[in-house]
């Protein structure tokens, strides 16, 4: 018999025997999922074994601490756990002697606090402070330090570092998380009609005519189908460059048969309002490439498999053949609205930002190029030599979805008054036309006006040096923005060497104009890492706030600012912010590690924009750098946070190299 | 129920059945900081509600020291009731017939239970209801019931929400809920999932810690200041 005896006895013997026997239903020890789930999401716990993470979860307590209570006070606290904040969040701060109070951190759910102290066996060496309520889990001293010193992963962790493998994680998780996994291209074959993919009226010819009229006409207009229209102007069949061959080249009939005798007939047609998929597969069904638009009655255009093809667009090969293909400027307009299609599919595949920005900058100047060979077409041979400069991201090719138009002309020297005269004309009329087309194709203006239809950049070589020599001689504050935005150009199209020379004139004189470097390392400083983003994100759980991060000014900047600054400095001519990064590390002008990390962090907040302007262009809102941090994962914060570290170094490093502190 | 129950000393009925716990309680010392006593904080799905009829399906229970939840010390049992389980009850705790199918009857489980609690107080959200159907379920198979004082968190919230009454009219805030997953949400404490034995235990736990830690502000240190706190409870309702 099992049990207590009802009135006096030895309960607890009893007791024990029972705890015993019940003790083989071990449900009781599981560690609650609380802890387990939220370690499963944490860095860098999320790296380590479930069995590791299973016994560290049970060894777990959960502590409680209002706001305002003062956790660690820095010279006196013996630490004896590590704290990780699952609820709430925390401020650290330094108090010097004179009782300043110098905040350093502020710590939200997900992050930590008690590490250091830890690891190196010290009393606490900073305050810390709850600005919320705050829940937190503890671990013991002793099971963190096991952790520390059994997995690389989580030394290397608390001694913040950007570990690739961390790194790689947050890229997987990008991926999976904020993008809306679909395949573009299919979808864009269920939703668009064949009546919007038609272009233009159908060329025709009538059916007397010769197989050889009807050839010279398709090669004329590049393209691979002709409508054949009867006695009543009536659309009675097709001719394709398929009956061209197998039905008169292969057949070895006369070019002089008329059409009527080998067309196809009657045409195959399909209603403007069918769906591009019932398109593809009527062709597929009947073998065909071709298909008659019909809408009312009337055949309104032609639709080929190629199109179909492109209009799937997810590989960039088909969209550089239809820039390539296009005989007319108007043609190009709805071309750069496919590249966002182009660029999600590599995303998907893993392509890193840096890969994205410049196949996005290849596009782009490849529509350039095609527009300003189709214009100069139009207009006649330019009286001079001329170079259209790319500027600012378009410079340094890494254009992302928002891009504004930054560019500027420099032509060769006129010989005389009247070839001046006549450039100036000339150029007048190129840059106003091509601005208006580029913005017709999605490139918006330069707010700043900072285009090649403003006369004061578009001007000869020897007066671009003298601007240049200006701005590095005397630079105003003016000065130092316009050479951040001028000194990234490029050659984007036309005469590369007037470029080349220009670069060389910089690149020559650059290099000890310490005042200017001055000015252009102060202005490095300009954005400040924004620490206080993350108390921002603290509040704005109360719904009081609605705080974005802008993450060109704030992440991106001082990165594409320290790169330019030091190659100035040190005579790199790449535009390129990685390339100037890498150049500089070949040059030994940046330490290895900063070099590395500076890589990692910019390559990922270059992907943490690519993805949000994705996002936007998929949601039809207009992309833009700004953020909303709450809609970030822990891990994202964690990382962006990290990235943010790294802008302070770069910072301080360039206080050391440019002696600002000592001004 | 009566208001000066914020300590509830469970039924007196049975001699010392239960170890030492009677002696050890009856010469508690209520005048130490609330910190240095061990609680358990508690759960229980039932089939119903009426103690003479229902019984327990589950218990989930956590210790709770130095006022911090001690998440590997823990206790989680379903228990194969009586009588079949009733349908409606089911739909509320999401307890299937077929998984207590292997579970121990709770004569079996008590006794463990009864050892996780060892000489700690307990803590429950509306605990009387948990506690009647323990106690009637340890009368029953081993004649006596458990004497460990048990603390309400539902009371503690009416003293904690009273002694944040900044303004006359705030005692008349009728919209006030004093529902376990309500007052997570309102004190904004980390959710757990509803109608679970365990994960209502732990949300009582999180509840508990911040209640009684929330409340040292308003100068409630020893155990003897939490029990006044509950007394001294103006009833508007």
């Amino acid at each position: 018999m099992r049990g207590f005896p009802p009135v006096g006895g030895e309960p607890s013997k009893d007791l024990e025997t029972n705890a015993a026997m019940t003790s083989n239903n071990d449900k009781h020890m599981v560690a609650p999922d609380v802890v387990l789930d939220f370690l499963k999401k944490s860095l860098p716990f999320k790296e380590l074994e479930p069995q590791v993470l299973e016994s560290l979860a049970g060894r777990c307590l959960i502590d409680f601490f209002p706001k305002a209570t003062v956790v660690f006070k820095q010279g006196e606290t013996e630490v004896s756990h590590f704290y990780l904040i699952q609820k709430g969040g925390v401020k650290i701060y330094l108090k010097d002697e004179g009782g300043e109070i110098l905040l350093k951190d502020f710590r939200g759910e997900g992050e930590y606090f008690g590490a250091l102290p830890l690891i190196h066996d010290s009393k606490a060496n900073l305050n810390v402070e709850t600005v919320e309520d705050t829940f937190c889990f503890l671990f013991e001293k002793e099971a963190f330090l096991q952790l520390v010193r059994s997995f690389p992963a989580v030394s290397n962790y608390f001694l913040r570092s950007m570990s690739k493998k961390l790194v790689n994680t947050v890229y997987a998780e990008l991926r999976e998380h904020r993008m809306t996994p679909r395949t573009e291209s299919s979808l864009y074959l269920f939703s668009e009609q064949v009546g919007q993919i038609v272009k233009g009226k159908p060329h025709t010819i009538a059916a007397g005519e010769s197989v050889r009229r009807a050839a010279a006409r398709m090669a004329e207009l590049h393209i691979g189908s002709l409508l054949v229209y009867g006695e009543n102007n009536d659309i009675i069949g097709i001719i394709t460059d398929k009956d061209l061959r197998t039905k008169v080249v292969a057949a070895g009939m006369d070019y002089q048969t008329p059409i009527s005798r080998i067309m196809t007939a009657p045409v195959e047609a399909i209603p403007a309002h069918a769906v591009c998929f019932d398109a593809m597969l009527a062709m597929m069904r009947r073998r065909i490439h071709h298909l008659a638009v019909e809408q009312q009655g009337e055949i309104i255009g032609v639709v080929t498999t190629h199109d179909i093809m492109v209009l799937q667009g997810t590989s960039p090969i088909y969209l550089f053949r239809e820039i390539l293909a296009q005989r007319h400027i108007a043609g190009l307009y709805g071309l750069s609205r496919k590249v966002p299609q182009v660029i999600r599919s590599l995303i998907e595949e893993g392509a890193k930002a840096n890969n994205v920005t410049r196949m996005i900058t290849v596009l782009n100047d490849h529509i350039l190029d095609r527009l300003l060979t189709l214009l100069i077409d139009e207009l006649g041979l330019p009286p001079v030599p001329f170079c259209w400069l790319l500027l600012g991201s378009e410079g340094r090719r890494e254009q992302t979805f928002k891009t504004d138009q930054d560019n500027a002309i420099v032509y060769a020297d006129p010989q005389d008054a009247a070839q001046a005269a006549a450039a100036e004309k000339y150029f007048a009329v190129l840059a106003d036309k091509a601005i208006e087309h580029l913005v017709a194709c999605g490139y918006p203006r330069c707010p700043g006006d900072i285009m090649a239809s403003n006369p004061k950049w578009r001007q000869p070589l020897s007066v671009w040096k003298r601007y240049f020599d200006q701005w590095l001689i005397t630079p105003e504050p003016k000065d130092v923005l316009h050479s951040t935005i001028f000194f990234d150009f490029r050659d984007g199209y036309g005469a590369r060497s007037l470029a080349d020379e220009l670069r060389q004139h910089l690149v020559d004189n650059a290099g000890k104009k310490d005042l200017f470097f001055m000015h252009l390392a102060k202005d490095c400083l300009e954005a400040r890492p924004p620490l206080s983003f993350f108390r921002n994100l603290i509040v704005e759980k109360d719904g009081e706030h609605k705080n974005l991060l802008d993450l060109k000014t704030k992440g991106l900047v001082p990165f594409v600012d320290f790169a330019r600054l030091l190659s100035l400095k040190f005579g790199i001519r790449e535009s390129n912010t990685l390339g100037r990064l890498q150049l500089l590390a070949e040059a030994e002008r940046l330490a290895p590690d900063l070099y590395r990390e500076s890589v990692d962090a910019y390559e990922f907040l270059m992907h943490l924009r690519l993805v949000h302007q994705m996002r936007m262009l998929e949601d039809n809102r207009q992309p833009d750098n700004f953020i909303n941090p709450a809609d970030l994962s822990d891990l994202e914060k964690q990382t962006l946070k990290e990235a943010f570290e790294v802008v302070r170094r770069i910072q301080s490093s360039i206080n050391l190299e440019f002696r600002l502190s000592d001004l | 129920m009566k208001i000066s129950n914020l300590f509830r000393f469970a039924s007196q009925v049975s001699p010392a059945p239960l170890g030492k716990s009677r002696l050890f309680f009856k010469e508690l010392d209520q005048q130490r900081p609330i910190r240095e006593y061990d609680f358990v904080v508690y759960d229980t799905e039932l089939t119903g509600l009426n103690p003479r009829r229902d019984e327990i399906v589950s218990i989930g229970a956590v210790r709770v020291r130095d006022l911090k939840i001690l998440v590997g010390e823990t206790f989680y049992v379903h228990v194969k009731p009586g009588q079949a389980l009733p349908k409606n009850s089911t739909l509320i705790h999401r307890i299937t017939p077929q998984q207590i199918e292997q579970a121990p009857v709770i004569r079996d489980v008590l006794p463990e239970f009864v050892d996780f609690c060892g000489e700690s107080f307990m803590v429950g959200h509306y605990v009387g209801l948990d506690t009647t159907f323990v106690n009637r379920a340890l009368k029953k198979h081993f004649g006596s019931a458990l004497y460990n004082p048990c603390l309400d968190t539902l009371r503690l919230a009416q003293a904690y929400r009273e002694m944040c009454w900044e303004q006359y009219h705030d005692r008349f805030n009728m919209s006030v809920s004093f529902n376990l997953s309500d007052l997570g949400k309102e004190y904004n404490l980390p959710q757990f999932a509803k109608h679970n034995a365990f994960e209502d235990a732990m949300q009582t736990a999180y509840l508990f810690i911040y209640l009684v830690k929330k409340m040292r502000e308003h100068g409630v240190v020893t155990m003897k200041d939490l029990f006044n706190a509950g007394r001294s409870w103006r009833w508007v309702f």
